[in-house]
């Protein structure tokens, strides 16, 4: 299952310099896809999960990841879990990662008014075409055409994890059933890997995520949810615009 | 004013990668995680600050110029209890505190002081975001956040509607 990146620059920058970079941009989310893809396989997660690679024989980008999902497993008390259905896929961190790392690569290529929208989790950087902070649209968890929160937001990241896109897809760890309890997390910080996979693992929690994410308060990353009956809570902290 | 948009499909399903059992772990001495008894009764002179300011360096310096006054190790810390500004946060005021024994950290907490000096102390109800009433709002955004699309829901999305009258 693919997912689509949507990318808007709005630096003011020559058109072929704009279209060079989010060429570059593409490319590195193709190499991320081809390498750290576990539906084909020959790609280096699938060779390393086979055995095939040596953990000192991987890259410095897979080691990376490796090591980060090991922190998340421990800073989630297991609900973020790259082993979760049995061998390593490490999916759940590259795609924030590489949206992360692309949004590097642009400010490193010129660019700093940007943002890319990885199928709703977003990094972004400077400000907007109208020169003021991107606004954020929170999708509302029930009518796909309305939003529940607005944000406004210069360098940052949003993720969103939720139930109504593809249904019961976040597992429980603790009882084996699909999570139930929140219907849509957002996670508002500076890392968009991080912020992702804490949005995941607190849908996973159930109604517990919500204190858990009470927590991320205190490491800048503010939150907004949607419980499954409908109740909303956010943090004090989160950017809304005015 | 320049813009440009690009849309890119791959294979990278982001499929949330929940399992396994791991209950607590042991926390690095600088987390100021259980709810602790407020030690004094003293730190409810909330000022607020937007500064996130509870972490053990604050707690360290906040306490340093309250002035302790055990003899200093060679790591700079004075041996006993330090007490950070009471600030303001979401979910209530909230002090951390450290001890410094040897030198060392040698426990640090965050208390919860309620109102008053028979401050009753209920971390349970404070360690909540804040319940509000879910709005259905229309603005003028220049991105939308969501559980993640698949290709082909993204044709129907918001976000293909704001990618649409960019391009």
């Amino acid at each position: 299952m693919g997912t689509v990146v949507s990318i808007e620059l709005a630096d003011d920058l020559p058109e072929s310099s704009l279209a060079a970079l989010v060429d570059d941009t593409c490319a590195w989310l193709y190499e991320v896809d081809r390498r750290f893809s576990t539906y084909s396989d020959d790609s280096e997660v699938c060779r390393f999960r086979r055995g095939e690679l040596p953990l000192d024989a991987c890259s410095p980008d897979l080691r990376h990841v490796l090591d980060a999902c090991a922190d998340l497993w421990r800073d989630t008390d297991g609900y973020f879990d790259a082993y979760a259905t049995g061998p390593l896929d490490p999916s759940g961190y590259v795609k924030g990662w590489s949206v992360e790392v692309a949004s590097a690569r642009l400010a490193a290529g010129g660019s700093h008014r940007h943002y890319i929208n990885a199928g709703g989790d977003i990094r972004m950087r400077g400000l907007n075409d109208d020169g003021r902070p991107w606004r954020v649209g929170i999708r509302h968890p029930w009518e796909a055409d309305k939003l529940s929160w607005v944000l406004a937001l210069t360098d940052g990241a949003v993720a969103t994890s939720g139930t109504y896109e593809r249904g019961e897809h976040v597992w429980n760890p603790r009882t084996g059933e699909p999570a139930r309890g929140l219907r849509s997390v957002t996670v508002v910080g500076s890392d968009l890997a991080l912020a992702d996979a804490y949005a995941t693992a607190a849908l996973a929690m159930g109604e517990a995520g919500i204190a858990w994410l009470a927590k991320r308060v205190a490491d800048g990353y503010e939150s907004a949810v949607v419980t499954d009956d409908g109740r909303a809570f956010s943090s004090t902290g989160l950017p809304a615009a005015v | 004013m320049r813009r440009s948009t690009a849309a890119a499909v791959g294979t990278l399903t982001g499929a949330a990668l929940i399992a396994g059992v791991r209950l607590s772990v042991s926390a690095p001495v600088v987390t100021a995680a259980p709810p602790a008894v407020d030690l004094a009764n003293s730190g409810s002179s909330p000022a607020p600050s937007k500064k996130p300011a509870h972490n053990k360096e604050a707690a360290k310096r906040n306490g340093a110029n309250g002035g302790g006054s055990a003899a200093a190790d060679a790591s700079g810390l004075k041996d006993g209890v330090y007490k950070g500004k009471a600030t303001d946060y979401a979910y209530g005021t909230i002090q951390v505190s450290i001890k410094v024994d040897g030198g060392k950290i040698t426990s640090a907490d965050a208390t919860y002081p309620a109102t008053g000096l028979s401050a009753s102390i209920n971390p349970k109800a404070i360690a909540q975001l804040k319940e509000e009433t879910l709005e259905k709002q229309s603005a003028k955004v220049n991105t939308v956040s969501g559980a993640t699309l698949t290709s082909a829901s993204y044709r129907t999305s918001l976000q293909a509607a704001l990618d649409a009258a960019g391009a």
